[in-house]
């Protein structure tokens, strides 16, 4: 009975890490190079953008909102970095520059949404179009070479480590603290929940939200740096799509559309799922448009599983109610 | 609040309905015999396409060099309905010629079909729409820009080689031909050569690294990439560039962007071909003004497709150099 309950327990809380660990077991077994320490560097080296984005959704999805213009603002934020390191060849002003432009995009979209009270899905919708207009307005649409140093920050490593690992493994440590052990985090949850009860309790929703894409804007403009390094290049065109891909690791990892749910480890694991998915499909030689029904696949299974484990969580709390009151 | 915002936004309206206007009167300039220039409309598939875009800019340049014709570029967004309804405009607006880039040629062809109707000189490129009665067209034939590449590569790649393939988006007239010519001038020449992997990476330098990676994981041996674009070949050789296993990779392309002369420069390309964007804008304009001024009234044209290597590529530098994609 106890162990009973401690798999059902198990298995509502930590569900997300089980089928990880399954498809890396058999990944593992399905091909053999799938398990080699350059081929899992590899994996997480591909997710980390889009897992920085991720984190960032995290948070707003769980304080009830999202953000659509993550990529085009990381494009932006990107060509604005590489051209600043172009004509002063300091990388440390270069990353900063990719973090104010960002954050003074989110900050837009933070205005829009709680001074105007634009919905979410529009006013990032509108952010998106506004952002990439304005990277291609910068670059004339050309992409920009011959960046030099700048490719350290994607390219680089410090103690053996790759780069965008330290900086994936940073934003999830930031992500983890603000969530788990802050009023803000608690607040994030609060709003997500039930704005107007968050509202009623005390809480200042709109400087909560304001803050939230102010750290989103941060982690955008750090995943900007990394993309355009990565590719050798500025690329006002990249990246283009990396939003649902942020979309689709939170959601995966068990973040609840509906606001209130959700924590950065799950978010992790789910592009990690997805990451694995890719390369165990590629290492295979998966037809690439099987691959992508797969991949649709993985999405709708995740949202059904989220539906029907609420319900389910709901039906207990109200047995346990009824159990209560009969007692 | 309301009143602000709604002032703002007819302010908004006015600029940029008055900013289309001035475009075109500003170039009125003084036409030969003191006639009215000829309105000459440019429908780009999408600003945000590298190659389209670097075509946008250079038929702008080019459109000087005339005194007797006024070109006017319009975006498609990458978008068969927008792209659509500019071409209805341009009729509407009775340009004396149309430019149609298509963003899907069988999408547009009935659009094109109605500007020859209206009696508008009507030119189809980079892709043409075959077989529109009365319609002319520049273009640079896909099938011959993979052709030269495969032609060298026959004899350059080793007996029994593994080579991976990496395609653009399905569907699309110039990846489909260029795989094709490909497949007729390469593999079935080679039935030796065995493909590793093959996978859609639709034009990206961020996709056909995440794939190259993945498969230097499954093969030790990767004697070739043949890449449909120069985008995705220089993405794949990011991966390995610093990797002595496969220092004496052969890498193909097509398009001779900056970035692929650059790495046939460094050695790390093998060739590519060039479509060059000068090349068919001056080709576009001549046509324009043979068949506006009656000298012709029909032409379908190829521009050169010359191959890139190490032996002539200093002189596609300098074009490169000249037109400030690299310093």
């Amino acid at each position: 009975m106890d162990i009973k309950k401690l798999w059902s327990e198990i298995k509502s809380k930590y569900s997300i890490f089980l089928v990880l660990a399954v498809l890396f077991v058999v990944s593992w077994i399905a091909n053999e190079n799938f398990m080699s320490v350059k081929n899992l560097s590899n994996i997480s080296i591909q997710i980390t953008v889009a897992t920085i984005l991720a984190f960032g959704q995290t948070i707003l999805i769980i304080c009830g909102m999202l953000d659509l213009s993550s990529a085009s603002v990381l494009a932006l934020a990107g060509v604005l970095s590489v051209s600043t390191y172009i004509s002063t060849e300091s990388l440390l002003l270069a990353f900063l520059v990719a973090i104010a432009a960002s954050v003074a995009c989110n900050i837009i979209n933070g205005l829009m949404i709680t001074k105007f009270k634009a919905p979410p899905f529009i006013a990032t919708l509108a952010m998106m179009t506004m952002a990439r207009g304005a990277a291609l307005l910068y670059t004339n649409g050309q992409n920009i070479y011959q960046i030099g140093r700048y490719v350290k920050f994607g390219q680089g490593s410090i103690l053996g480590v790759p780069t965008p690992i330290i900086f994936m493994l940073g934003t999830l440590v930031v992500t983890w603290y603000i969530l788990k052990h802050t009023v803000l985090g608690r607040s994030v949850y609060a709003i997500g929940g039930n704005e107007e009860a968050a509202n009623a309790s005390g809480i200042d929703v709109n400087k909560v939200k304001m803050k939230a894409f102010i750290i989103n804007g941060i982690f955008v403009g750090i995943a900007g740096v990394i993309f355009m390094s990565r590719v050798n290049g500025g690329m006002p065109n990249g990246a283009v799509g990396y939003e649902f891909k942020a979309l689709t690791a939170a959601v995966i990892g068990g973040t609840s559309f509906t606001g209130g749910i959700g924590t950065s480890l799950g978010t992790l694991a789910g592009s990690f799922i997805v990451g694995f998915l890719d390369n165990i499909m590629v290492l295979s030689g998966v037809n690439s448009y099987l691959q992508q029904i797969v991949r649709g696949a993985i999405i709708a299974l995740a949202v059904i599983y989220d539906i029907f484990a609420k319900t389910k969580r709901t039906k207990a709390k109200l047995g346990n109610i009824e159990a209560k009151n009969k007692v | 609040m309301k009143r602000w915002l709604a002032v703002i936004l007819v302010v908004m309206l006015l600029m940029t309905a008055l900013a289309g206007c001035s475009k075109p009167a500003d170039n009125e300039g003084p036409a030969e015999g003191g006639d009215k220039p000829y309105r000459v409309a440019y429908i780009a598939r999408a600003q945000a396409d590298s190659f389209a875009a670097w075509m946008a800019n250079a038929v702008k340049e080019e459109a000087e060099k005339y005194d007797n014709i006024v070109v006017d570029i319009f975006d498609g967004q990458a978008s068969d309905s927008t792209e659509n309804a500019l071409i209805e405009n341009a009729i509407t607006n009775k340009y004396d010629a149309i430019i149609i880039q298509p963003n899907n040629g069988e999408a547009q062809r009935p659009y094109a079909e109605k500007a020859v109707a209206a009696g508008i000189i009507t030119i189809t490129t980079n892709a043409r729409i075959d077989g529109i009665k009365g319609a002319s067209s520049v273009d640079a034939d896909p099938y011959a820009q993979a052709k030269v590449n495969a032609d060298v590569a026959v004899s350059q790649i080793p007996q029994n080689a593994n080579v991976v393939v990496l395609n653009g988006p399905p569907g699309n007239f110039h990846a489909d031909a260029r795989r094709e010519s490909w497949k007729k001038e390469f593999f079935e020449k080679r039935p030796d050569v065995k493909i590793v992997g093959e996978e859609i990476a639709n034009w990206n330098k961020d996709e056909a690294m995440n794939y190259m990676e993945t498969w230097v994981q499954a093969n030790s041996k990767i004697d070739a990439i043949i890449s449909m674009n120069d985008n995705m070949a220089a993405g794949a050789l990011e991966v390995i560039k610093d990797d002595a296993r496969f220092a004496d990779i052969l890498a193909y392309g097509v398009d001779g962007t900056a970035e692929a002369a650059l790495l046939i420069k460094d050695g790390l390309m093998t060739s590519t071909s060039l479509q060059s964007a000068y090349a068919l804008a001056e080709a576009l304009l001549d046509t324009a003004n043979k068949l506006l001024t009656g000298e012709e009234t029909q032409i379908d044209i190829d521009i050169d497709c010359p191959l890139i290597t190490i032996d002539n590529v200093d002189q596609y530098i300098e074009m490169h150099k000249r037109a400030g994609a690299i310093r």
